[in-house]
């Protein structure tokens, strides 16, 4: 009897420890997510909110300036991955195999992320600058003045010029911690292959990468998720302009929501609601053929 | 034993009537303001002084400001008047009508000295049967220019201060070939300053009726009317008119830009020019004895109305409907609305306001250019607003990427912008 009492679960005590969490992410998670989803069937204006039905998608299906939202959003999630964890794994690897200065570079690379986007908006805005930014200024000096432009200014060149600013701030993060998995690796598997003759470029391509491959995979996705929810670095610099080049999905909500001199909060949240289902089914899509491959390759 | 305990239980209930009833007689004597303007000093100033008037003519009455920037205002009122914490009075400017059609602000028609308010301040405020702000700041578009570089170009600018199309264009020519750059426009941080131009042409062009239609999608963008104004805008852009930073050039910039380094020809800009350009030059304003010359928006050729310009009413204040001391709001912003009060603003802010005024009583440096821009004022037929202030929704977003952004940076060809602006009505 005592010792049944004994096993009994203690739900005093799980209820205590649980209870401030739970209300948290009841709180700021959960009840966000649930009313953004039931907002977006409704016209929520203040003091009067009506249902809408699918109104609100039938709307969203026809709006150009969401699709190409979707559009730069997509382009930017897709291509920043590839080249922060690409750069990143080449200076991982500099690093890894000790080159001059290491320490020097590992802080160097690095730093830019401990920045804040508002930060790294505003000293790229002028870097970017036409009259006296770096980039103009240096190809002046270069003599390639025809080539200087409004970096952020013209359509064809914003959102590339932003997408190398996330590139300049993330790869160091990506470095530091593909850093981290290469000093992991078993040291007795690269002897083994050196023992064998194999090459830095085979050691490189067959050994190491195929081992890191699970952290490379991990810090695709959480690029991947990072750029499809990015808004302050385009709010400080473009605002999505010119001509909608920069539109991200998350600055349409904001200017919907709070700039298009309307109260409802439906639409914005139908596009909001969208857009989740959206990176949720991308990010579990990744997920999967990740674990695909990796049941292919054992 | 019984008797002691009570008296405890009520001097305890007493004491916690006190601390809860003592907030409640304070707040209802504290009136509280939310407003635009943290970073510019002298409507702060005058705003404080007012309240500080008022807070004297009504002993025990306090007014409590918040000062913001605007996009901060606007965001922390869309969510305060949603949930009922909005304050009493708050800034808010005409285009803003989303507040009207959810019924938040209250109707000021009685309550406020309006014979002491311009007629067409208190129309832009006036919706169906109501008057819902307080039109504290107004404004006219204004072409400011550098007389001594007009002068070393050679050009003698019209009596009537009005070029018309082919001579504002071989203007334009002439300022680029000198290496001088025409206009100091800018759009980095605002919506509107790269539009003027379009917009001042179009209303000439259309007269304020047909410009009113196409500005609220009843009449196309494919009028050849239209098309025609914007082809001339378009050679303006390709003959350089812009500087070459014209994207990200913010408005302090342009400001210096035009009047100190490197200098430009002409500075399109709305009459609060004089706001920043009037402080003293280590502060971004205008060099000593600068010489300013004000002329106006070239004619347009078979224009409908060449005499017609914008006029708009800038920072308003408004009254929260849901304030428990509406009265007491509506009070305080009648108290702005004395012709006194009027060329205070107009002396310490350097800036047009709605409230009546009188100019001859306007003495001090500044007292010849207000001379001048009333002069420059004279005969026109105002359209009230600017495209930025009738345009909602879509349409406005459309409008500020295309004619304020894409066309004067020269992304975008006339055909582009009539479909990109017909698509959006």
């Amino acid at each position: 009897m005592t010792q049944s009492r004994a096993l009994r679960t203690p739900w005093r005590a799980v209820t205590v420890f649980l209870l401030p969490a739970f209300t948290l992410y009841v709180g700021f998670t959960a009840y966000p997510v649930v009313r953004t989803l039931w907002n977006s069937f409704h016209s929520v204006l203040p003091a009067r909110e009506s249902y809408v039905g699918l109104a609100n998608f039938a709307e969203l299906a026809k709006d150009e300036i969401f699709w190409r939202a979707v559009r730069n959003t997509l382009i930017w999630a897709c291509t920043s991955p590839l080249f922060e964890v690409s750069i990143a794994l080449l200076l991982a690897l500099a690093l890894y195999a000790k080159v001059p200065g290491a320490r020097l570079f590992r802080i160097a690379w690095f730093t830019p992320v401990l920045m804040s986007y508002v930060v790294v908006g505003i000293i790229w805005a002028w870097i970017y600058n036409y009259d006296w930014g770096a980039v103009n200024y240096a190809l002046r000096a270069l003599g390639l003045g025809s080539w200087a432009r409004a970096w952020l200014g013209k359509p064809e060149t914003a959102l590339p010029a932003l997408i190398f600013i996330t590139t300049w701030m993330w790869t160091g993060f990506n470095m530091v911690v593909l850093l981290a998995a290469l000093h992991s690796l078993p040291s007795e598997v690269i002897e083994a292959a050196e023992l064998d003759n194999c090459g830095w470029w085979s050691k490189l391509v067959f050994v190491i990468v195929p081992m890191v491959r699970a952290t490379v995979l991990n810090l695709i996705v959480l690029s991947f998720v990072g750029k499809m929810k990015i808004f302050d670095l385009v709010w400080i610099t473009t605002k999505g302009g010119p001509l909608w080049a920069t539109e991200t999905v998350s600055i349409y909500v904001y200017k919907r929501a709070f700039e298009w001199n309307t109260f409802d909060l439906g639409y914005p949240s139908a596009v909001a609601s969208v857009w989740f289902v959206i990176v949720l089914g991308s990010v579990l899509t990744l997920t999967f053929l990740f674990r695909q491959r990796e049941k292919l390759e054992y | 034993m019984v008797r002691s305990t009570l008296k405890w239980r009520g001097l305890a209930a007493a004491l916690v009537a006190a601390l809860f009833a003592a907030p409640v007689t304070v707040s209802a004597q504290e009136l509280t303001m939310w407003s635009h303007w943290a970073a510019e000093v002298s409507k702060r100033a005058f705003v404080e002084d007012a309240a500080k008037r008022f807070e004297a003519s009504r002993p025990g009455v306090k007014i409590k400001i918040t000062w913001y920037e605007k996009s901060a205002l606007y965001a922390s009122l869309k969510t305060a008047l949603r949930a009922g914490q909005a304050p009493d009075v708050f800034y808010a400017e005409p285009d803003q009508t989303d507040y009207i059609d959810n019924n938040l602000l209250a109707d000021l028609s009685s309550g406020i000295n309006w014979a002491n308010v311009e007629p067409w301040a208190k129309t832009v405020w006036t919706f169906g049967k109501g008057t819902y702000g307080f039109p504290l700041e107004a404004s006219t578009v204004e072409v400011y220019y550098n007389t001594k570089l007009m002068a070393d170009l050679g050009v003698t600018v019209p009596a009537n201060g009005q070029f018309d199309q082919a001579a504002f264009l071989d203007l334009i020519k002439k300022a680029r070939a000198k290496g001088i750059t025409p206009m100091a426009q800018g759009v980095g941080d605002r919506p509107y300053p790269g539009s003027y131009i379009t917009h001042e042409a179009l209303l000439k062009k259309l007269g304020v009726k047909d410009y009113d239609a196409l500005m609220k999608g009843t009449l196309s963008w494919s009028d050849p009317r239209v098309v025609e104004t914007l082809t001339f805008v378009k050679q303006l852009v390709d003959a350089g008119a812009f500087p070459a930073s014209f994207t990200s050039l913010k408005l302090g910039e342009s400001h210096i830009y035009f009047h100190t380094n490197p200098g430009a020809l002409m500075f399109q800009v709305a009459s609060w020019y004089t706001s920043r350009a009037f402080n003293p030059p280590d502060k971004g304003g205008q060099p000593v004895n600068f010489p300013l010359g004000i002329m106006q928006s070239p004619a347009m050729n078979n224009g409908a109305c060449n005499q017609c310009k914008s006029l708009a009413v800038g920072g308003s204040y408004v009254v929260n409907a849901a304030s428990p001391r509406k009265e007491l709001g509506i009070a305080f912003l009648n108290s702005f609305a004395t012709p006194e009060m009027g060329n205070r603003w107009l002396e310490n802010v350097l800036v047009q306001t709605g409230i009546k005024t009188d100019a001859s009583k306007i003495s001090g440096p500044n007292a010849a250019y207000f001379k001048q821009l009333a002069k420059a004022d004279e005969g026109n037929v105002w359209y009230f607003g600017t495209p930025v202030q009738v345009m909602q929704g879509k349409p406005k977003e459309v409008f500020t990427q295309v004619i304020n952004n894409a066309l004067p940076a020269g992304s975008i060809s006339v055909d582009d912008v009539v479909k990109q602006m017909n698509a959006a009505k």
